[in-house]
């Protein structure tokens, strides 16, 4: 196992190195990195700039300065703050995190339990509204979703029941002043997690029914039947455990995506996580802040791409590892 | 999505994602949905809530986070960072009024008096009478060496915003603590926007030999005006509190908190929740629906008089707008009076720009635009003049080249993209074809602007004070050429002969009476040749909750909460 894991680690170094020099050409050659100097007067400060940045290198030379700065912590300081870039994607990944792990943790709970439900109890009424309402949350787009909770939830109290304060809060993780794990917390967690998990929920739901109505249906299974053994142990003994090797599989996939896929849930909810910083960046054309955040996303999907392979194989043991 | 526009100040601009500049209120009528509108136009008017009482903690919905608090590096452009932590923690030796109707730099409380101002040929004296009473948070007077401390960083520092008028420093002397003598190499008109306009007063005696940049990018502790920073958390909020040692009136609020929310439906669902009591929101299709509507208890500012002006941008280098009938085509063409009312009718703003200088600036302006009225028996005589004929589809061509042109503005703005529509319409009408290719502010203001590639641009130019600033958009010097280093944004390679010389006028002269006229002679002249077509100025909205008291009122230069320190909030 642990031969198994190094040689697909040591695999994904040349694609995250592949796909980082893809990301420092492509950003390179979009964006201007001293353009906000260039709308002054001092020609001087753009080519001292320019010297200082090593920006008159070429690409392959611009892109090797970078990595070795970027292994060795020195990620460069962003032109729009000025601030240091590694605490800038720093500060920006732990609300990003927050959000993910609530979010994968509770979608996958109920989309798992929802999956053998309606496996389990397949056409039955149960499993058409669920069914109906997994393929509504698929196609519920996060903003429209978000905005409508928030309207439902937030706002309609406090307008028409004349409530002081609304139940759940859609501004930040925290009110201002306050951190930690507490009920303010939770209030402010409800309504993102809400917007996250539906759609997650939905097709991670999908994709369990699913691998179980394959398990289901496997001869082990109707021998299992046969010999009397309960459809309780049946399911959660010998089919469920099969039919999570996919489920994981699909879940550590989307949640490498999730890393930079935040954007709509962290701009409603005016959460300072990546898909902010991203957006922030990129309107600002801020390289020095671009290319390091595509380079930790790329590194987040193919880790949780690696974490798949590896869960795959200690679920299923039929897959053999080499 | 943030609006983007462009920040012009005296021969140097900079490119920022901000929102609005301000703008000033007039009374208005009434709001639905149980909201008051307080509605656009000339002229201010302050607004008295009721009676709030004292204390008590203000939230402010932000649609952007300042970048940083270094307010003279380059990093400090966003213009939200001056409405929430510059313009209410920082001295100036100028704050922009009302004066008779128009906006002015004039005398702050950091002041005595009036500078006293002397011309030796080409030399110019300033002398600044420092108000005794005048000091920092932590006690220290405010001194004639913190102006020398603020003149020389800018002056001589490096990664500066902008040094227009500081490069001509000579000297600073300080004679006495409260007397600081500042000599110009060459004369500078608007020498009142130095320590003040976009910059402030800085703390020589906490500042210097010290990092600066270092100590302020990320929000600072000391204070020279009514409010002091208690925290700036990144990404979700900044919080003021009363600078106990403010010499003025002391602030009535125990706490203000600016929340920042980008989404500009997440930040009006705040203000119905009662999550914040205060938005400045960019004026969007979205954002002017929902204020039309009428949001509950809450009373709505507009302001026409901005420092913000929309222009359709044309490119003087390309075909076919390097061609002046065309140009002058095209304004005969555009219907700016109805592209005002479809954006801003819902505000009561329905009059076009008439001058490339802001109503901010309006002193300085001059109407020579209003001649340009759709007029299509106009355009047909300007394009035929030219050698333009119209083809069996009706559309204009000469040579074998037809009138086809391409406008781009930022992506997913949707106000630009209505606006881009309309014109579309409009100019089809005329004869020309308008193909639109939107994209980020990044590649625009980065890329395709300099380098002169594009064609017909929509983008907002901001003046951030009251002191004309022409001669960046139009003089021929600042022309992006590969001989200034790309830089400058006359991105339209207007030259116009003869207006070089009337800005130069503006720029460098002390007689407001002959910068005024200068002025108008130069707008004038643009007006001729149409380099660009301004279009509308964008309005300010400030909407704050009736429970919030105040003189309410929106400084076009200083923003909506530029006098927070009389604000109060009742129950």
């Amino acid at each position: 196992m642990l031969r198994f894991a190094l040689r697909r680690f040591a695999w994904s170094v040349p694609v995250v190195l592949i796909a980082s020099f893809l990301l420092f050409w492509a950003v390179r050659a979009t964006f201007d990195p001293v353009a906000k100097l260039r709308q002054g007067h001092d020609a001087g400060a753009v080519q001292r700039e320019i010297e200082r940045l090593g920006l008159d290198r070429s690409i392959p030379e611009q892109y090797v300065l970078w990595m070795k700065g970027f292994l060795t912590g020195d990620w460069g300081t962003s032109t729009r703050t000025g601030g240091s870039v590694s605490s800038l994607v720093g500060s920006a990944l732990w609300p990003t995190l927050q959000l993910m792990f609530w979010g994968v943790l509770l979608a996958a709970f109920v989309a798992l339990a929802i999956g053998v439900y309606t496996a389990v109890r397949q056409y039955s009424a149960g499993d058409y509204v669920l069914s109906g309402l997994a393929y509504v949350g698929i196609s519920l787009p996060a903003f429209w979703f978000g905005l409508v909770l928030i309207q439902l939830v937030a706002v309609w109290p406090v307008q028409s029941l004349g409530w002081s304060e609304p139940p759940f809060y859609f501004v930040g993780l925290h009110s201002p002043g306050t951190s930690g794990f507490n009920l303010d917390y939770l209030r402010h967690l409800v309504l993102p997690l809400a917007t996250l998990t539906v759609t997650l929920t939905a097709s991670w739901s999908r994709f369990a029914r699913t691998s179980m109505l394959d398990v289901l249906s496997s001869d082990y299974v109707r021998t299992a039947r046969a010999k009397g053994v309960p459809p309780r142990a049946i399911v959660l003994r010998h089919a469920l455990r099969n039919a999570l090797a996919p489920f994981v599989t699909i879940v550590a996939l989307d949640t490498g995506v999730l890393f930079g896929g935040l954007i709509v849930t962290e701009q409603i909810y005016s959460i300072p996580g990546m898909g902010r910083l991203f957006l922030q960046s990129l309107q600002a054309g801020d390289v020095f802040v671009l290319v390091p955040w595509m380079f930790v996303v790329a590194i987040a999907v193919v880790f949780f791409n690696l974490m798949a392979d590896l869960s795959y194989a200690l679920l299923d043991p039929k897959v053999k590892l080499r | 999505m943030p609006d983007f526009l462009l920040a012009r100040r005296r021969g140097h601009t900079a490119l920022i994602a901000v929102l609005l500049a301000a703008g000033v209120t007039a009374c208005g009528s009434s709001g639905g949905g149980g909201g008051t509108v307080n509605g656009a136009g000339g002229g201010s008017s302050t607004t008295s809530s009721a009676s709030g009482a004292s204390g008590g903690t203000l939230v402010v919905g932000a649609e952007q986070e300042p970048d940083c608090a270094d307010w003279i590096a380059v990093c400090a452009g966003n213009i939200w960072g001056s409405y929430t932590m510059q313009v209410t923690t920082l001295p100036t030796a100028f704050d922009t009024r009302e004066q008779d109707g128009r906006w002015a730099l004039v005398p702050s409380d950091v002041l005595a008096g009036e500078p006293q101002v002397e011309v030796r040929g080409d030399t110019q004296t300033i002398t600044y009478r420092i108000a005794p009473e005048a000091v920092w948070s932590d006690g220290t007077p405010i001194s004639s060496r913190d102006f020398e401390y603020t003149a020389l960083q800018i002056r001589d520092g490096e990664g500066i915003f902008d040094k227009t008028g500081y490069d001509l420093i000579e000297s600073v002397e300080t004679p006495d603590e409260k007397t600081a003598v500042v000599k110009l190499r060459s004369t500078f008109g608007p020498w009142r926007s130095l320590f003040g306009g976009s910059y402030s007063i800085l703390p020589e005696h906490l500042l210097r030999g010290r990092d600066r940049d270092k100590i302020m990018k990320d929000g600072y502790s000391f204070s020279g005006g009514p409010w002091k920073i208690e925290k700036w958390q990144k990404g979700t909020s900044v919080t003021l509190v009363p600078n106990d040692r403010y010499w003025g009136d002391k602030p009535k609020l125990d706490k203000v908190v600016f929340q920042f929310i980008p989404d500009t439906s997440a930040a009006f669902q705040a203000l119905k929740s009662g999550q914040v009591q205060s938005l400045y929101p960019t004026p969007q299709v979205d954002a002017i629906s929902q204020i039309k509507a009428g949001i509950p208890n809450t009373r709505v500012e507009v302001d026409a008089e901005t420092g913000n002006l929309e222009a359709l941008w044309m490119n003087n280098g390309r075909f076919p707008l390097d061609d002046e009938a065309v140009r002058k085509a095209l304004a005969y063409a555009v219907d700016r009076k109805a592209i005002t009312e479809r954006l801003y009718g819902p505000l009561g703003v329905s009059e076009p720009a008439q001058s490339f200088i802001s109503p901010l600036v309006g002193a300085f302006a001059g109407s020579d635009f209003d001649v340009y009225t759709p007029d299509p028996a106009r355009v047909e005589e300007l394009m035929t003049g030219a050698g333009w004929s119209r083809g069996g589809d009706g559309i204009w061509a000469k040579d074998g080249k037809k009138a086809e042109m391409t406008i781009t503005s930022l992506a997913g703005n949707k106000r630009r993209e209505l606006t881009e529509q309309i014109l579309q319409q409009q100019l089809k009408e005329a004869g020309f074809t308008l193909k639109i290719t939107n994209t980020t502010p990044a590649e625009i203001f980065s890329k395709l602007a300099p380098a002169g590639d594009f064609q017909l641009g929509l983008w907002t130019l901001i003046d951030q004070y009251p002191e004309p600033s022409l001669s960046a958009s139009f003089s021929s010097t600042s022309i992006p050429t590969k001989a200034n280093g790309n830089s400058g944004i006359n991105f339209y390679r207007a030259n116009i002969p003869g207006l070089d010389q009337e800005l130069r006028t503006v720029d460098i002269s002390v007689d407001q009476a002959q910068r005024r006229a200068a002025s108008l002679r130069a707008d004038a002249l643009i007006a001729a040749a149409v380099p660009s077509l301004p279009i509308a100025t964008v309005p300010n909205v400030l909407m704050t909750n009736d429970a919030i008291g105040g003189p309410i009122s929106i400084n076009p230069s200083e923003g909506p909460w530029w006098n927070l320190e009389e604000w109060t909030r009742g129950q």
